[in-house]
């Protein structure tokens, strides 16, 4: 898929990805930024983890980031061939 | 109980309307089938209009047994449940308009009247009755391609529910041995001291089995992704859901469930990260998402626990739905195989995102007004890791349910496939749950006013400014990780492949260890017999030359007829006389 031929639609042309992209870590700095503001704040955090300002930012990156790269590993352990129960019934 | 009781007992009940209809559906000769769905919508609309007239309140008041039960019972909790039960049910006879196919037509109203059935049961014998329905009505569906792969995994299917029914009648006769009573309320796990009480222990496994709890879980994987279209729709709303229910009504605040709960939260991520099918990862995301009401009904949010499970269904179907689109017009739900389809398909791509944001909680939408009750009560139990171990598996919700599902089916590298936009009565049930998702996301309040607690809820307001905030930054931060993995290309390439679960085990060394018993079974019976066969051909060739026509006794036949008669005449002469 070069994006450039007859076939890309919008969603494959680099300047929607390039802008999608920004976009998303616009309004990512945005909601980060908010983090600080005292308005946006919880009045009474049960855990001091909540009044960190970019705390659910950090979480959410770091926890995506494990899911995949750590999660990936697991297709060694559990993956088979596509037909391994059919061969065995 | 006398006939008339029995009969008024089970015409006011919502479900029996619903399961009648299924019958009445089924007997619809196979020229009128394309009347079928009609006659089915028209039922949901009986059994609604009847749920709505009869409110609140307890009916069906029999005694089985010198026992009293109560049939139907309508509050806050089983009300909720019931009304999402039926937008579903009408939703999916609508979305499976184009089905002619009379087994599935019934199982698609039986199954959903069951579960029914299930949740507005005031009583255990009731409750046990639908429980056994809702399976043997639901395998149907799985049934329904009608392949020798799908016929042997509805035996397994069956085998697992019919256990988790065993158990719920040995739960029953427990409960009822300790308290002499067969109403279905509070049960709980433990006794005053605190130790388990086998009557819950039981009634739990039983509710934990249908539930899909860990390493309980692997029944759905292996039967919902092998229905037809439609009927994997079906399959992925009720069973769990009424397990939900049961688990809410008998075990709120059971500590246990706070756990089994984050832990279904958690691995079905990583499961789902591999999957290739895009329906068993659905299935996966049916796990995790069970995992929150779990847990919900652990930390005693009954509101979390009921208000998510009707979130859920109406958010999970849609993804079901969009997912289902795809496979009608292409034939596939690998993602290796699919791709590419938001050229052809925009309609099906829009309405899957709108599931797919909704799932993942983002503000404005009914799964952020709905989950936002679970995570807020581990805050208010001050229960840290839980309460991090959720915002984790929120993350993982992005990833399989949020941007998996739609970026494999309508993005990522093009299939080359280009298939026609989804037909009508799909684009209708989709846009309706599409609707439902955004309107009550952005407007709450008809929902939070059918949860439970009324009290608690009065006090909860899910667009405070932090709410949204530090959703938004979970979210959207989490997005961006897709980003830099896509972009740093360390994101997995999905390869087709079997990942082995817990069905391993019965499906491989199990399969195994049976046909092993069963060879040596016929061994030793055979030896068994030949030793004995002998014996036996001798003896009786030694009673026939006895008392055979030439054998020695054949002399003292009349004799022996004789007595014979005598005695069966006395006999008869004797029972005359007691009778008469």
């Amino acid at each position: 898929m070069t994006g450039h031929d007859d076939n890309a639609g919008w969603a494959d042309r680099p300047a929607f990805r390039k802008w999608f992209f920004r976009g998303l870590i616009a309004v990512g700095v945005i909601a980060a930024l908010a983090g600080f503001v005292p308005a946006f704040q919880k009045d009474h955090p049960h855990f001091a983890a909540e009044g960190l300002p970019a705390f659910f930012a950090l979480w959410g990156f770091a926890a995506f980031m494990f899911i995949v790269l750590a999660g990936q590993h697991l297709r060694k352990l559990v993956g088979r061939a596509p037909d391994y129960y059919e061969e065995r019934e | 109980m006398s006939p008339e009781s029995l009969f008024a007992a089970l015409a006011i009940n919502p479900a029996v309307i619903l399961f009648a209809g299924a019958a009445l559906a089924a007997l619809l000769p196979g020229a009128q089938s394309a009347l079928r769905r009609p006659l089915m919508l028209a039922v949901i609309a009986m059994s609604a209009a009847q749920l709505a007239r009869l409110g609140l309140g307890e009916w069906g008041a029999l005694t089985i047994f010198g026992e009293p039960v109560t049939m139907l019972r309508i509050d806050p909790l089983s009300r909720l449940f019931a009304i999402v039960f039926h937008i579903a049910a009408a939703l999916n006879v609508v979305y499976g308009w184009h089905v002619r196919d009379r087994a599935q037509d019934f199982a698609s109203l039986a199954y959903p009247a069951a579960a029914l059935g299930g949740v507005t049961s005031g009583d255990l014998v009731t409750l046990f009755v639908w429980w056994e329905i809702a399976a043997i009505t639901s395998v149907f569906l799985v049934w329904a391609p009608g392949t020798r792969m799908t016929f042997l995994t509805g035996m397994r299917y069956l085998v697992i529910q019919v256990l988790s029914g065993t158990l719920l009648l040995a739960g029953v006769v427990l409960v009822y041995r300790e308290t002499g009573s067969l109403a279905f309320n509070e049960i709980g796990l433990r006794d005053a001291s605190g130790a388990v009480k086998a009557s819950g222990l039981v009634l739990f496994i039983a509710f934990g089995i249908k539930a899909a709890f860990p390493l309980l879980h692997n029944w759905v994987q292996d039967a919902y992704p092998k229905s037809t279209i439609a009927g994997s729709i079906v399959l992925s709303i009720f069973t769990t859901k009424l397990a939900v229910a049961s688990l809410a009504r008998a075990f709120p605040a059971e500590p246990a469930l706070i756990y089994i709960g984050a832990t279904m939260t958690i691995f079905p991520i990583f499961f789902a990260l591999i999957e290739n099918d895009l329906r068993k990862v659905l299935c996966y995301s049916i796990n995790n998402q069970v995992g929150f009401m779990v847990c919900a009904i652990g930390l005693g949010s009954i509101n979390g626990a009921a208000g998510y499970a009707f979130g859920n269904i109406i958010f999970e179907g849609l993804l079901f739905m969009a997912l289902g689109a795809a496979m009608f017009r292409t034939g596939t739900s690998m993602a290796t195989e699919l791709g590419g389809l938001y050229r052809t398909m925009p309609l099906t791509m829009i309405l899957c995102i709108v599931g797919a944001l909704s799932i993942s909680a983002f503000p404005g939408t009914l799964g952020f007004v709905t989950k936002g009750l679970i995570i807020d009560a581990a805050g208010e139990g001050h229960l840290f890791w839980i309460w991090l171990a959720l915002l984790f598996a929120s993350a993982g919700v992005l990833e399989h349910a949020g941007i998996k599902i739609p970026f494999f089916t309508f993005f990522a590298h093009d299939s080359g496939k280009r298939p026609a936009e989804a037909p009508l009565p799909m684009l209708i049930a989709m846009g309706v749950s599409a609707a439902l998702c955004v309107l009550l996301g952005l407007f709450p309040a008809p929902l939070y006013a059918l949860l439970p607690d009324q009290a608690a809820i009065a006090e909860y307001h899910p667009y405070t400014a932090y709410h949204v905030v530090e959703q938004l930054q979970l979210l959207v931060w989490a997005t961006i990780a897709f980003g830099v993995l896509k972009a740093m290309k360390w994101y997995p390439a999905e390869v087709p492949s079997t990942n082995l679960d817990t069905d391993w085990l019965y499906r491989a060394p199990g399969r195994s260890l049976m046909f092993w018993a069963v060879d040596a079974a016929k061994a030793v019976w055979t030896l068994a017999w030949r030793g004995f066969q002998g014996r036996v051909v001798a003896a009786f060739a030694r009673v026939y030359q006895v008392h055979g026509p030439e054998g020695q006794l054949a002399r003292a036949w009349p004799i022996g007829f004789m007595a014979l008669s005598v005695a069966a005449t006395l006999a008869f002469a004797l029972v005359f006389a007691l009778v008469v």
